[in-house]
């Protein structure tokens, strides 16, 4: 048997120190190991009251007794974690518990042994509490994880990713269902990633378009990387997928956002060069004959400039109302779109000028069978359309009879309305870049005010749609529309 | 005030405005006759034929370009005409003059040499003397 002192060397080089406690008189004695750690004891008072009062951390004061007691009447082993003061202050964790009997004999002396457990108790607090952190970002951030083991063949989520593609907590994946999860567009792209990932272990890090299990589409962006065994093979592949829907929505918003104000931005521009241009140039005849008047040496010169003075006020009236026509366009854009016949839009639009179809015997044919109707602002439509057989009519070939053919139709959910004439046409080489712009006349025509095609190519685009044209001269014009 | 000038030249589509220019001309007695072009492609074939026939004496002391004309504007006409002015041995003044204040259409009409200034409209008649009797 060993005396004390050996035991205690042996324990001490293990870091446990001891208690043996007297069965009968319940007198206890300290190990040196103990009291080197927690400290000498005062003379003038029970042992066991010190360390209650004084070393054990008081959270366990209460549980300890019992277990003691329970120790020393002989009925319960003591197994407890607990806390103890030791002599720098600090508390550091222990496990307690007493040595077991080998037989059932009755023993004079318990011995109680403390190991020091701190290392291992703050490893598992360290744990846990990055297990906690982790899962409160994964919650913040909306970030699952996963991992496919490629061996098995098999899917593994965590309940975030679960919650993210809204399944339920006990939702097992089904591997050979995996791209159902993956937006049509993007199931592509997705087998791609992990087949590459899978075989040349390149990791990935990319935005795509995710499905959840009820249909609804979302933006996220999902990482992985490769998973070697030790032999190097791949064996998996582990990463996380993080829901950045309203991101990725707010970002396509800002950028629609920026492409209407850029547009908007040059029509303004464009509308204020008019502005500027087209009531500057009266008001200036109207200061030159300002100046003329008080040069006028007889009643017929004034009288010969207030003519003048007509005219100005005339062509003013008629700028500042074709102004007026451009606003009130660019004020329809805050209409909502509805289904609007084409049919519907050209009888209307025929009706409106029928005087000038009647004059120049003009014929429109048109076919709308392949595309009866569109999401539009019918105003819109009404304009497009006046503006392009207007121009039809006004700029036909002389001696011929304007015809005027009309067509809509749609290649891959895309749609289309073509407007054809056998007009004079135009030199497209010469003229084609200035074709919209504003206040351009190409033919010596007094009729022509030059803003029509450019409200109808603001009006194309303010619908997100393009307008281009082709066209030979003394055969005819064609414009195209992309809706 | 000196010498009359033989010939002045205006390219508009603004018939109030060249009305009154005519008038402002007459009267200041600024120049023997004038020139009238409704756009910039009229005037450029008026020089040509001039250019073939070899008729320098009908060739203007001064031009006054508008730049917004249907047909050929402003820009057309001096792309044009520089690459015709050289094979003419008579001096001729050009003037832009607009009723834009956009700076870019300043800056760009600045950048041909072949323009005297850049007038915005209206012009006071003081500025019409002292432009016709710098160059007369």
């Amino acid at each position: 048997m060993l005396n004390d002192l050996q035991l205690n060397n042996i324990l001490e080089d293990f870091d446990i120190a001891y208690w043996k406690i007297n069965l009968l008189t319940k007198e206890i004695t300290w190990s040196d190991h103990f009291e080197a750690l927690v400290g000498v004891p005062p003379a003038d008072e029970s042992l066991f009251e010190h360390f209650m009062n004084n070393v054990l951390h008081k959270d366990y004061r209460y549980d300890y007794r019992v277990a003691f007691e329970n120790l020393t009447s002989g009925e319960q082993d003591l197994n407890q974690e607990i806390r103890l003061k030791l002599k720098n202050d600090k508390f550091r964790w222990f496990e307690c518990r007493n040595l077991k009997r080998k037989d059932n004999t009755y023993a004079e002396t318990a011995v109680l042994l403390f190991v020091n457990i701190h290392q291992s108790k703050r490893d598992q607090y360290t744990i846990e509490e990055n297990f906690f952190y982790y899962r409160e970002t994964a919650e913040m951030t909306t970030t699952g994880g996963w991992y496919v083991d490629v061996t098995t063949k098999s899917i593994y989520w965590d309940d975030v990713t679960k919650k993210i593609l809204d399944c339920p907590k006990d939702f097992n994946p089904d591997y050979d269902k995996r791209l159902q999860f993956y937006a049509p567009e993007h199931q592509e792209q997705a087998n791609s990633i992990f087949e590459k990932c899978e075989k040349y272990g390149i990791p990935f890090k990319t935005e795509l378009k995710m499905v959840t299990l009820y249909g609804r589409e979302f933006w996220v962006q999902a990482t992985g990387k490769p998973v070697y065994n030790e032999e190097q093979q791949i064996i998996g592949i582990r990463g996380v997928l993080q829901n950045i829907d309203e991101n990725k929505s707010n970002e396509l918003n800002l950028q629609n956002s920026l492409d209407i104000i850029a547009a908007q931005n040059s029509r303004l521009f464009n509308f204020a060069h008019v502005v500027s241009h087209n009531l500057r140039s009266h008001s200036s005849n109207l200061s030159l004959v300002v100046q003329l008047l008080n040069e006028a040496k007889n009643g017929q010169d004034k009288i010969d400039l207030i003519e003048n003075v007509e005219d100005i006020s005339q062509n003013l009236d008629v700028a500042i109302s074709t102004l007026n026509d451009m606003v009130s366009h660019q004020n329809l854009l805050k209409k909502e779109r509805t289904m609007v016949s084409f049919k519907q839009s050209l009888d209307i639009v025929i009706s409106s000028v029928s005087s000038l179809i009647n004059r120049e015997s003009a014929k429109i044919i048109a076919e709308f069978k392949a595309l009866k109707e569109i999401s539009y602002i019918p105003e819109y439509l009404e304009s497009i359309l006046l503006n392009l057989i207007t121009n039809a009519i006004r700029y036909k070939q002389p001696g011929r009879v304007p015809v005027i053919f009309i067509q809509t139709y749609s290649v891959n959910d895309q749609n289309f309305m073509e407007i054809s004439d056998n007009g004079i046409g135009i030199d497209l080489d010469q003229y084609g870049d200035k074709m919209f712009g504003m206040y351009k006349t190409f033919h010596h025509n007094p009729d022509a005010k030059g803003i029509g095609l450019f409200i109808t190519k603001n009006q194309v685009e303010a619908m997100g749609g393009t307008i281009s044209v082709t066209s030979t001269v003394k055969i005819g014009t064609t414009f195209k529309i992309k809706f | 005030m000196g010498q009359k000038m033989e010939l002045a030249c205006i390219i508009d589509d603004d018939k109030i405005y060249v009305n009154l220019v005519r008038k402002i001309i007459e009267i200041k007695k600024l120049s023997e006759n004038l020139l009238i072009f409704k756009n910039g492609l009229e005037a450029l074939e008026y020089f040509k034929i001039i250019l073939t026939n070899m008729s320098e004496e009908k060739l203007p002391d001064i031009i006054f370009l508008d730049l917004n004309m249907p047909v050929m504007d402003g820009w057309e006409f001096l792309g044009e005409f520089i690459k015709i002015k050289n094979n003419f041995d008579k001096k001729i003044t050009l003037y832009v003059v607009s009723s834009s204040i956009d700076p870019r259409d300043l800056e760009r009409a600045k950048s041909f040499n072949l323009v005297t200034d850049y007038l915005i409209k209206p012009i006071e008649l003081k500025k019409f003397e002292k432009i016709f009797d710098r160059v007369a």
